[in-house]
């Protein structure tokens, strides 16, 4: 596969009949390919906590580069990561919902389970890693997971407006952007997951 | 609970995700190189064509016109066999008059036996042979 510093950089969005500018266009690439690394393991995080399998989050961040980038590379720089989380949003919203309509589906179908927590288990996952585990990344690895648990739990905007407040580190106004709701409800959603996490994690933490 | 405590917690969590974010494998990461380079390829590829087809898709428009197609197809009647009405399908009652050989009714063969030399002349005129 062609490294992305190979790829002609005419691909930007341009609206008009006529070619861009080239700079300008050499810009933009080198700005959302910027972007893009800086943000994508992070999104794929939060979608795979929002999703539980890692593939499903892939394939979502996928969608939601490729969105971005063919629909509003050309928009200020300022707006692409509330408008990457709404896409990244939107599609996991589409996924699960997805994911639903099948489960209700796949129950009528006889002889046909779905895997309870749609986990499959890998072979490679069983198999006992070589190198010692450290303690406190342990540690750190086990609060996650329940932290990830709390977190599923939760209502999905509720979900959604802590992710992005905490772990994305958006400010009201581009939480309410990605989210699509006024600022006053981020407040309250994240406020609420807050006051949830807090009451379902005081003891463990 | 206090203002410190929210904000431990908040920092807290952070770390964790952070973390998390950080101890990503290097197949994972690669993956996500690679999920990167094809959602930009895609976009490199979209962008190469015309302007008017990457302005909107074309599949709407494809499917209504489709569907007017089929409705025309439809209401005026199935294709390859013309609307037969009721002037034009074949009298029964024609025939019948036609065929008929019925003693009291052999009108057609009787007009046929009285007209002959009228026929014969008719041939004449429209065949003209060499003059005897």
């Amino acid at each position: 596969m062609p490294r992305f510093d190979t790829l002609n950089p005419a691909w930007v969005v341009w609206d008009g009949p006529s070619p861009a500018p080239e700079g300008a266009v050499l810009e933009y690439t080198r700005e959302l390919e910027k972007f893009l690394a800086d943000i994508e393991r992070r999104a794929f995080r939060m979608a795979q906590v929002a999703l539980r399998d890692p593939d499903d989050a892939l394939d979502v961040v996928q969608d939601a580069m490729l969105k971005l980038a063919c629909k509003y590379a050309a928009r200020p720089n300022a707006e692409w990561r509330p408008l990457f989380y709404r896409i990244l949003e939107n599609g996991i919203r589409d996924l699960q919902r997805r994911r639903s309509v099948r489960k209700r589906f796949m129950a009528w179908l006889p002889g046909t389970r779905e895997d309870p927590d749609n986990e499959a288990q890998d072979p490679i996952d069983n198999v006992a890693d070589a190198a010692p585990a450290i303690p406190e990344r342990l540690m750190q690895a086990q609060a996650m997971q329940q932290l990830e648990a709390s977190l599923r739990a939760l209502p999905a905007r509720q979900r959604e407006a802590f992710m992005l407040r905490n772990f994305e580190g958006l400010d009201v106004a581009g939480t309410a952007a990605a989210m699509g709701c006024s600022e006053g409800s981020v407040k309250t959603h994240y406020s609420r997951a807050v006051h949830s996490l807090r009451e379902q994690l005081g003891e463990v933490w | 609970m206090n203002e410190q405590a929210r904000d431990s917690f908040e920092e807290r969590s952070h770390a964790l995700f952070q973390g998390s974010v950080d101890s990503l494998d290097f197949a994972l990461r690669s993956r996500l190189t690679q999920a990167r380079s094809a959602a930009l390829d895609a976009a490199a590829a979209a962008s190469r064509r015309p302007w008017f087809l990457r302005k909107f898709s074309w599949t709407p428009a494809a499917g209504v016109t489709a569907a007017a197609v089929l409705g025309a197809a439809l209401w005026f009647g199935p294709l390859g066999h013309p609307n037969v009405t009721a002037a034009d399908a074949p009298s029964l009652e024609d025939l019948e008059i036609v065929a008929s050989s019925d003693e009291g009714s052999g009108d057609t063969m009787d007009m046929l036996q009285n007209d002959i030399a009228f026929y014969d002349w008719a041939n004449n005129a429209a065949n003209p042979g060499p003059a005897a």
